[in-house]
């Protein structure tokens, strides 16, 4: 199956004019998911834009790709479009909005601020039909006013175990999916972040209204702590997060897993698509 | 705006420097640069100082506060170019962010040309370089800012860059016919990326050939697709085609360097002309919003003005809803001010030292009109200065290793403001060593202003003696008894001109009246003024 395609397809259902990808750890497959997404966008003739929250280099990109990099990133050939340079800051030097005039390769750079990142999508999205973010959880906010879907990639490189890595994409995908608030019903608001402590101590007194924070990344846990706190307490939000899918890496330099059961168990526990973009296969 | 030897950091704190600074800051790289540079008006200057403050006051004057956001805005969006001048001029070949920030400086450059505000001012910053840089980088131009190295630079860019998307095309084709031929062995619609999976499960007899397996285990096999004999030679040809591309965009990229550096003096003048019009609509912008004049500023050691504002407070005080009462003042060398609490005696030492500083810098002052000379040093002495805790020393002995440090400095022409010195030790000592002080600014012909409730200090030293008149209305109570309505009656009841009186005349004693305004119970009060009155 064309995996990338089928992502797409679930993101243009919700509307979804941004997709961020973001991943339990670091080598889960997040830049093989947004290439193959990249691809499809490419080849159904969109105008895709392309951001990351770091540098990334060596992508191969089409003509008329906007991208954000930095300035010291850009090679001399094949020349570029120079959009506008920005002042935003980057690890890599200071960003600028390019668009590619040839195939070739080319190196992404993003802002670290999630203000910055913000700023860099609006800019890239006024070229383009689809942005593609190679994200963070961290920087996820930045999706929760706009029309944003979330790709969550896991693997065999984050986790020691396969049911450690089930666990850890289940209760990270439950956490960005804590629904909405209802506004007629009694509720606790929080103006910062929801913490272990402080859930305990709503558990202990019995807490039933809801409990609103302003968006999921704003739910500072994880683990057993989350999945108690989001079983026993009414955790909600001012503003919701689309999570439309998981991918699945189950092959990492210093373990693997076996690629169909993995994928299915990711399935079976986060109860989204979910899909593996090395093996070209869907959940059943 | 360097301050220099002018004030000290903590006068300058007192006196609103980084206000002004703020204030009149220019808005433009080029304007930061020269702005970063400008040094006071010294002594002797005086005709240069009135001069450029009359140059901004009159840019102020003829033109329409709208016209001047309008420039500016402009000049915001300004990139600075100076460094990559500076690279071109060595030869170092620019980047095309470089030729990006050169157009739009050169059409930047035209843009500020065209406005009314140029045009009123009869300011042409556009050149001969300006023009032929723009022309040369003109086929650069896409979208609304855009820049890009297109064909029209070269006429052998066009086909490079053909053969190159030819070879590119060729490459994706013969590779295209790999992966779809795999994908078809396989029995998948798709095989994406360098590396892929194949389920043991699925695999029906040997994996296709140009696979490699990278890794194995029971279940699956992970695998690359080798490039073929045709992939490869496609490759080859894209790699010659890209390196004849990338030599022709080097070769138009060092042509266009080449105009650059022909012209970087050019571009270096239009880039001079630019900060300087930046700085003088920064200060023109600070006089039109505070209603600015240009003084006349004098050879001698004095500060003559009316209806002055301290601009820091008067900001403050609109914020807060609040009146601000200008103060006139005619301080020709050393002067005693005296007045009631909460009279604003501070802040005629504040308003004089602003308008000294504004004059000091060539900018027009907040007053209807002013004298103002130009000194070596201003200092403060006293109260307000931020006061350390702990340490060896009292406050007096902090307050007269200070005025120590001033003396000793021995500058030529001192602006000395003295609020309330030796406060902390005995009246009758503490009026003493104010005396002696004041005969010693005196005699060094410093202009000075010296706030003190002390009495009969001007006499003593023979110098004029100033007053704030004080409250019209003593010992009436206010209605409110809050801080904010006490606040309110006050400043209802304060006269704050500042008179000369003679130099005996003794200061009017508001202090009970002031303390009864503030709230303190009735019983007290009339306790205080019996206490007085034996």
């Amino acid at each position: 199956m064309r995996v990338g395609l089928r992502l797409l397809e679930l993101a243009r259902e919700r509307r979804a004019r941004a997709i961020f990808v973001v991943g339990t750890g670091k080598n889960v497959g997040k830049t093989t998911a947004l290439l193959a997404m990249y691809e499809a966008a490419w080849r159904s003739g969109f105008r895709v834009g392309l951001a990351s929250i770091g540098p990334k280099t060596g992508l191969r990109l089409h003509s008329n790709t906007v991208f954000v990099t930095a300035r010291p990133l850009l090679a001399p050939s094949p020349a570029v479009e120079i959009l506008k340079i920005s002042d935003i800051e980057s690890s890599a030097g200071s960003l600028l909005y390019a668009r590619t005039a040839h195939d070739g390769l080319y190196d992404l750079a993003g802002p670290s601020s999630a203000s910055g990142l913000r700023a860099a999508i609006e800019h890239v999205a006024n070229r383009s039909d689809i942005v593609l973010i190679d994200g963070a959880i961290d920087r996820l906010a930045t999706l929760a006013s706009g029309d944003g879907a979330i790709v969550v990639s896991c693997g065999a490189a984050a986790a020691k175990t396969e049911s450690e890595a089930v666990c850890d994409v289940a209760t990270l995908t439950a956490r960005l999916r804590v629904p909405l608030f209802d506004s007629r019903a009694a509720a606790v608001e929080l103006e910062g972040a929801l913490t272990a402590t402080m859930a305990a101590e709503f558990i202990a007194a019995g807490e039933e209204r809801q409990i609103v924070v302003g968006d999921s990344t704003q739910i500072v846990m994880s683990g057993r702590s989350l999945s108690e706190a989001l079983a026993r307490l009414r955790v909600r939000c001012r503003r919701a997060l689309d999570v439309i899918a998981t991918t699945v890496c189950a092959v990492a330099p210093e373990r693997s897993f076996d690629p169909g059961p993995f994928l299915d168990a990711v399935a079976g526990a986060t109860k989204l698509p979910s899909f593996d973009v090395f093996a070209g296969r869907e959940a059943a | 705006m360097r301050r220099l030897e002018l004030l000290d950091a903590a006068t300058a704190e007192l006196l609103g420097f980084d206000w002004l600074v703020n204030a009149v800051a220019p808005i433009s790289p080029y304007g930061s640069r020269l702005f970063s540079e400008l040094v006071p008006f010294r002594p002797g200057n005086e005709r240069a100082a009135e001069s450029r403050a009359r140059q901004i006051a009159e840019i102020a004057e003829r033109l329409p506060s709208d016209q001047v956001s309008a420039v500016r805005s402009l000049l915001e969006q300004l990139p600075d170019v100076v460094g990559a001048v500076a690279r071109a001029s060595l030869g170092e070949p620019l980047d095309d962010p470089g030729f990006f920030e050169l157009r739009l400086f050169c059409e930047m450059v035209e843009r500020v040309d065209a406005s009314p505000a140029a045009g009123a001012l009869g300011q042409r910053i556009s050149s001969e370089a300006t023009r032929t840089v723009l022309e040369a980088l003109a086929p650069g131009r896409r979208e609304a800012a855009g820049f890009y190295l297109s064909d029209a630079f070269d006429a052998e860019l066009a086909a490079a860059r053909g053969a190159y998307a030819q070879a590119q095309a060729e490459v994706d084709a013969a590779r295209g016919r790999e992966v779809e031929r795999v994908a078809r062995e396989l029995g998948r619609e798709e095989v994406a990326g360098d590396e892929f999976i194949v389920m043991r499960s699925d695999l029906r007899g040997t994996l296709p050939q140009g696979v490699r397996v990278v890794r194995e285990s029971a279940t699956y096999l992970l695998c690359a697709l080798e490039y073929g004999e045709s992939s490869q030679a496609a490759l080859q040809r894209r790699e010659a085609a890209f390196g004849r591309m990338g030599a022709l965009e080097e070769r138009v990229r060092l042509h266009l360097t080449s105009v650059a550096r022909a012209h970087a003096a050019g571009l270096g003048a239009a880039a001079r002309a630019l900060g300087e019009l930046d700085v003088s609509l920064g200060a023109a912008r600070f006089s039109q919003v505070h209603h600015c004049t240009a003084p006349v500023v004098i050879r001698e050691p004095a500060l003559t003005f009316e209806r002055a504002r301290f601009l820091p407070l008067e900001a403050e005080l609109t914020v807060a809803g609040r009146r601000y009462v200008p103060i006139d003042l005619d301080l020709r060398g050393a002067a005693v001010l005296t007045g009631p609490n909460m009279g604003g005696k501070s802040l005629a030492l504040q308003t004089c030292g602003f308008l000294a500083l504004c004059a000091a810098f060539g900018l027009p002052v907040p007053a209807a009109q002013a004298r103002v000379g130009l000194f070596d040093q201003i200092a403060w002495l006293g109260t307000g200065l931020r006061e350390r805790s702990g340490g060896l020393l009292s406050s007096f002995a902090r307050e007269v290793t200070a005025l120590k440090d001033i003396l000793a400095r021995m500058a030529p022409r001192l602006l000395i403001f003295v609020d309330e010195f030796a406060r902390t030790t005995t009246p009758h000592e503490g009026k003493a060593i104010v005396v002696a002080l004041t005969e010693r600014l005196r005699q060094r012909k410093a202009c000075a202003l010296l706030a003190t409730h002390l009495q009969g200090v001007a006499a003593a030293a023979g110098v004029a003696h100033f007053a704030v008149r004080g409250l019209k209305g003593i010992r009436t109570l206010p209605a409110a008894r809050d801080l904010k309505g006490a606040l309110d009656a006050l400043a209802d009841s304060m006269d704050y001109t500042i008179a000369k009186v003679g130099g005996d005349e003794a200061p009017q004693a508001d202090a009970i009246a002031l303390a009864a305004l503030l709230g303190l119970d009735s019983e007290f009060v009339e306790a205080a003024y019996r206490a007085l009155s034996q």
